[in-house]
C-alpha cells in the first residue's frame, strides 16, 4: 500500500514495487489522478489525515487482499515558509494554521496509517515492512520550519517503530530524499532556489523519482534493514 | 494467591524466565503482571512471539489480552492443547 501513490513520487514508488512483483494498492485524495493509474495498480480515494478513512481503507485491503504486507507512507505536503518573514508587508511570523496543516499532512498521516497497518500486521502475524518517506529537510532546512519538524518527527517515529515492532518481525525504515525532480518540488521552491540547491549538491543535479523508488525497494527487500533512515540526496547533506 | 492458577512446568518456566529476565523459581501461577516491574506491552509482544515460536500455536487477541498472570498464560496454552506440566 502506497499513500499518496497516484502521482509523482508516490506513483514512481508504486510502479517500481509493482515491477518487483508486488500487488500494489494506492490511497490518494486526488480522484482524477486515481483515474489515471496504470494498469495493474489499484487505488481508492482516501484522506490519510482522517482516522476513519484510514481505518476503512486498511480494512478494505484486509478483506480484498488479506492485509497489507508493505506500507509506504509517502503522502505529504512540501511547505516552505520562514519563521519570520520580513518581506511580507505585515512582517508576520509563520502562520500557525499552516504549521498544523503541514504536521497533519506529513507526520500525523504517517502515524495514522502506520498505526492502523501495524495493528493489522500484529493481529495477523504478518512479517511486514513499513517505509516512511522522510526528507533531508529533517536536518533543519531554513525556510521550512513546519516541514522540517514534521519530517524529523517521521524519522523519530521510524526508529521507535523499528524498536517496538521488530520483535514481531515487522521492520520499519525511512528514505530521506533530497531535492527530487517532481512537480511537488517545483511547486514548493522557486526556480532560482532550485538552481542554487542543484549547485550545492555534489552531483550537481536533482534526484529522479525512480531513484527514490529504487531505494524504497531496497529497504523493503533487505530483511536485515530495520530502523534505517537512508539519505538519498546526491551527497547534499555530507 | 489464587489456588486455581496452574503453575507452569519447566519448559514454560524457562520460556518465561527468558522473556521477563526473572529467575525461574519465582514464576509461579499466582505471579501477576503487576508483580513484575518489566511486564509492559512490549514484553507482551516478546511473550507472544516466544510462545508461538516455542509451541507452534497462534494466539488470538483475546488470548493475548487474557494473559495477565503466569497462571493465565498457562490456562491459555492449556486451552490450545499445550501440556504445561512438561
Amino acid at each position: 500500500m502506497v499513500t499518496g501513490g497516484a502521482a509523482g513520487l508516490g506513483l514512481a514508488i508504486a510502479s517500481h514495487l509493482q515491477s518487483r512483483g508486488a500487488r500494489v494498492h494506492v490511497l490518494d485524495k486526488d480522484a482524477d489522478a486515481l483515474g489515471r493509474l496504470p494498469a495493474g495498480i489499484s487505488g481508492q480515494p482516501a484522506d490519510v489525515t482522517q482516522p476513519e478513512q484510514v481505518r476503512a481503507a486498511v480494512a478494505a485491503i484486509g478483506e480484498s487482499a488479506g492485509g497489507v504486507d508493505i506500507l509506504v507512507n509517502n503522502a505529504g505536503w512540501i511547505h516552505s515558509e520562514p519563521l519570520v518573514n520580513l518581506l511580507e508587508s505585515s512582517g508576520g511570523s509563520h502562520d500557525p494554521d499552516r504549521f498544523r496543516r503541514c504536521l497533519e499532512a506529513n507526520l500525523v498521516s504517517a502515524f495514522l496509517v502506520g498505526s492502523v497497518v501495524a495493528e493489522q500486521m500484529v493481529r495477523k502475524r504478518k512479517k511486514g515492512v513499513i517505509i516512511n518517506v522522510s526528507s533531508v529537510s529533517a536536518e533543519g532546512n531554513p525556510g521550512q520550519t513546519a516541514y522540517a519538524a514534521a519530517k524529523a518527527g517521521v524519522n523519530a517515529m521510524t526508529v521507535v517503530w523499528a524498536k517496538e515492532l521488530g520483535r514481531m518481525g515487522i521492520r520499519c525504515n525511512a528514505v530521506a530524499p533530497g531535492f527530487i525532480n517532481t512537480e511537488s518540488t517545483r511547486k514548493a521552491l522557486a526556480p532560482a532556489a532550485l538552481e542554487r540547491l542543484r549547485d550545492l549538491c555534489p552531483l550537481r543535479r536533482l534526484g529522479e523519482p525512480s531513484e527514490v523508488a529504487h531505494a524504497v525497494a531496497l529497504l523493503v527487500e533487505n530483511d536485515f534493514a530495520n530502523g534505517a533512515i537512508l539519505p538519498l540526496d546526491g551527497g547534499l547533506t555530507i | 494467591m489464587n489456588p486455581a492458577a496452574p503453575d507452569p512446568g519447566p519448559r514454560l518456566r524457562r520460556i518465561l524466565a527468558g522473556v521477563f529476565r526473572t529467575p525461574e523459581p519465582s514464576l509461579r501461577g499466582s505471579l501477576k503482571r503487576e508483580d513484575l516491574g518489566n511486564w509492559d506491552s512490549l514484553k507482551q509482544m516478546d511473550l507472544v512471539h516466544s510462545l508461538e515460536t516455542e509451541y507452534g500455536v497462534v494466539l488470538e487477541i483475546e488470548d493475548i489480552v487474557a494473559m495477565t498472570s503466569v497462571g493465565e498464560i498457562a490456562r491459555v496454552l492449556q486451552a490450545k492443547g499445550v501440556k504445561i506440566e512438561d
